[in-house]
């Protein structure tokens, strides 16, 4: 299990555009992926549910990341989220 | 909401264009998801089959819409579609939907208690951006109502523009406004944060949001709508309209006047009236802006910032790809001087491959130039790949964050290296490029008589000078202010670096924002600064300035 925590620094927070880049990316992975932020958990993959996390500026994503391609996916979400919220 | 004398209603809300216009106000109803649900007809699997079916349609209908805003309006706005497209796509949604058929109610009916159900949750977490998503939700929640329904929107017969008044508008209703039948619009709801305000001002039309309330019984009538003062002034007087019609057209003309004289400048060499000639340089932080820059006169790159090579990607780029990008960029710039700033990262501007450690204080830690003499072979990938571009235009080197004489002739050294490594192999490159190094520490600009000996040019970088001239923060909102009543100290850093490379025989240039600050122009002038360089949108501006100075 790959484990990642990440602070958002986005005026915006997580909003759609870049929970739409991270949900994408998410699904080209086998693994699980959870975002947790606060006491709500997300699964990557879903959209609803990300944007639904009220992740806003300054706040930190607890990522884990389970499964046969964890490394790879840890990468790509790595990079994903420097890029949208970094 | 206010009556005047004249009998004319003021109507206040936001502006979400700085763009006067007047007509008729045409309202149109279009209570979002208000749509007649038929109360269901078939079984439940019959039902699943009709919603994924509709489902299947809007999704396509949206992707095109994206690529259609993508086309016209640009990446941003059509990303709002694509996540349209991926909300209908999700599964949550669709798992919410299905469960609400198989309790027996009909699809639409479905659709509408689930798009409600994520609305009023994101609704529920007290932030106006994601509140402002829940209307996005209520758009597809609509669209694929209207596909289910397969009824359209009734088509305008008129001819007249007019200005169109709904409760709100869509993102999807937003993009498809025919332009040359809507003169603006005005919403009752909606915050200048929406994807429809967000639109509206990348289509330029002028548009109120957030009014409240406006009576039905207004449909028809003349109004005028102003974007900057945030008003809608329904049945004016004669004079009132008499008056806002001249203040349309001095702004028109104006802002077309002001907008052609500085084209006809673009290729006049900045002069002041004494004579002392500027280069009006471009900051670019990609080569996507070289085309930009140069239609809008600039005579060279005074700032090329080369992170944007290194980022979104997982590893370090290969010589041969910073060779091609780089390349790309001396050959666009057809001869004018393009000058790249070496890899500027630090601990806030992160880069996972990197591996940088979080640091307390990163403004005073690893960055710039510091963490290139650290990593030599990161370094000399990409000095060896700016000299290999330099044998197809021209092409300057500029070091960031230098703070002592040693660290200059460290990265003199490495690029000494270089240039033997590439004449070993044989490889071309310009053996005269010029190097130049950024003035961004006061210990640099203490220190310029030193520095001046062993570079070509300094160009100052305005923000981290100031930053760490006068111990501010520039995130720091309590502080900023101390350093516009306080710029003295900064020049005097800047004069003492101009002063120095001159002596030399060397020039200097500025790329930080004080050099798109009109108000200082003269003051940079009075130094004797050779160059400015700036973002953009304000080339123009400043040539005109110089123009303008003593």
């Amino acid at each position: 299990m790959k484990e990642l925590i990440f602070k958002i620094n986005d005026k915006n927070g997580l909003h759609a555009r870049p929970a739409g880049v991270l949900s994408e990316s998410a699904r080209k992975y086998k693994s699980d992926i959870m975002v947790r932020c606060d006491e709500k958990e997300a699964n990557a993959k879903r959209l609803l549910s990300l944007m639904a996390l009220g992740a806003t500026n300054g706040k930190e994503l607890h990522i884990t990341i389970n499964g046969e391609d964890e490394n790879e996916a840890e990468v790509a979400i790595k990079s994903v989220l420097e890029k949208a919220l970094g | 909401m206010g009556f005047l004398d004249t009998g004319s209603t003021v109507f206040y809300g936001t502006g979400v264009t700085n763009i006067k216009v007047s007509g008729k106000m045409r309202f149109v109803n279009n209570e979002t998801i208000d749509i007649k649900l038929e109360e269901k007809k078939t079984s439940p699997k019959e039902e699943i089959i009709r919603f994924k079916k509709a489902i299947e349609i809007t999704a396509k209908e949206t992707r095109a819409l994206a690529k259609r805003a993508r086309e016209t309006l640009g990446e941003g706005e059509g990303q709002i579609f694509e996540i349209h497209a991926m909300l209908l796509e999700d599964e949550d949604f669709n798992d919410t939907v299905i469960g609400e058929i198989e309790k027996g109610k009909s699809c639409e009916k479905a659709v509408e208690i689930s798009a409600k159900k994520y609305a009023s949750v994101l609704r529920s977490l007290n932030d106006e951006y994601l509140s402002a998503r829940a209307s996005d939700i209520e758009d597809i929640c609509k669209s694929i109502i209207t596909t289910l329904s397969a009824k359209n929107e009734k088509n305008d017969d008129s001819n007249e523009p007019y200005i169109l008044v709904a409760r709100d508008l869509t993102p999807s209703e937003t993009v498809k406004l025919d332009k040359s039948k809507i003169l603006g619009f005005v919403t009752f709801e909606g915050s200048p944060s929406s994807h429809t305000a967000i639109l509206a001002r990348a289509m330029s039309i002028p548009a109120l949001v957030g009014v409240g309330e406006i009576s039905g019984a207004y449909d028809g009538n003349i109004a005028l709508l102003d974007g900057e003062k945030g008003t809608l002034v329904v049945s004016p007087s004669n004079d009132e309209l008499l008056e806002f019609e001249k203040k349309k057209a001095y702004e028109n003309k104006i802002a077309t006047e002001h907008e052609r004289y500085l084209r006809s400048i673009m290729n006049r060499p900045a002069v002041t009236k004494r004579g002392h000639k500027v280069l009006i340089y471009a900051n670019v932080g990609s080569g996507e802006e070289i085309e930009p820059a140069l239609l809008n006169g600039a005579e060279g790159l005074g700032l090329l910032r080369s992170e944007f090579l290194y980022l979104s990607r997982s590893s370090y780029p290969s010589e041969d790809e910073l060779f091609s990008a780089y390349y790309e960029i001396a050959t666009k710039m057809q001869g004018k001087r393009a000058i790249i700033r070496t890899l500027d990262i630090g601990a806030d501007k992160q880069i996972p491959y990197f591996k940088l450690d979080k640091e307390e204080n990163p403004a005073l830690g690893y960055r710039g130039v510091r963490i290139c003499l650290d990593r030599v072979d990161v370094f000399k990938t990409q000095i060896r790949a700016i000299l290999r571009a330099s044998a197809y235009g021209n092409i300057s080197i500029m070091i960031p964050m230098i703070s002592t004489l040693n660290e200059l002739e460290r990265c003199k050294y490495i690029i000494n290296e270089c240039k033997n490594e590439l004449k070993e192999k044989g490889v071309r490159f310009d053996e005269k490029i010029e190097l130049g190094i950024m003035i961004e520490t006061p210990a640099s600009a203490l220190i310029s008589d030193e520095l001046a000996k062993e570079v070509d040019f300094f160009s100052v970088g305005t923000n981290d000078l100031t930053q760490y001239t006068l111990a501010i923060d520039r995130q720091n909102a309590k502080v900023t202010s101390i350093c516009e009543e306080n710029k003295e100290a900064v020049f005097k850093l800047i004069k003492m670096s101009a002063d120095a490379i001159h002596q030399k025989g060397g020039w200097i240039g500025v790329c930080g924002e004080m050099a798109a600050d009109l108000s200082l122009t003269q003051h940079f002038v009075d130094m004797g600064i050779d160059e400015l360089s700036v973002a953009v949108p304000y080339l123009l501006g400043v040539r005109e300035k110089v123009c303008a100075c003593k």
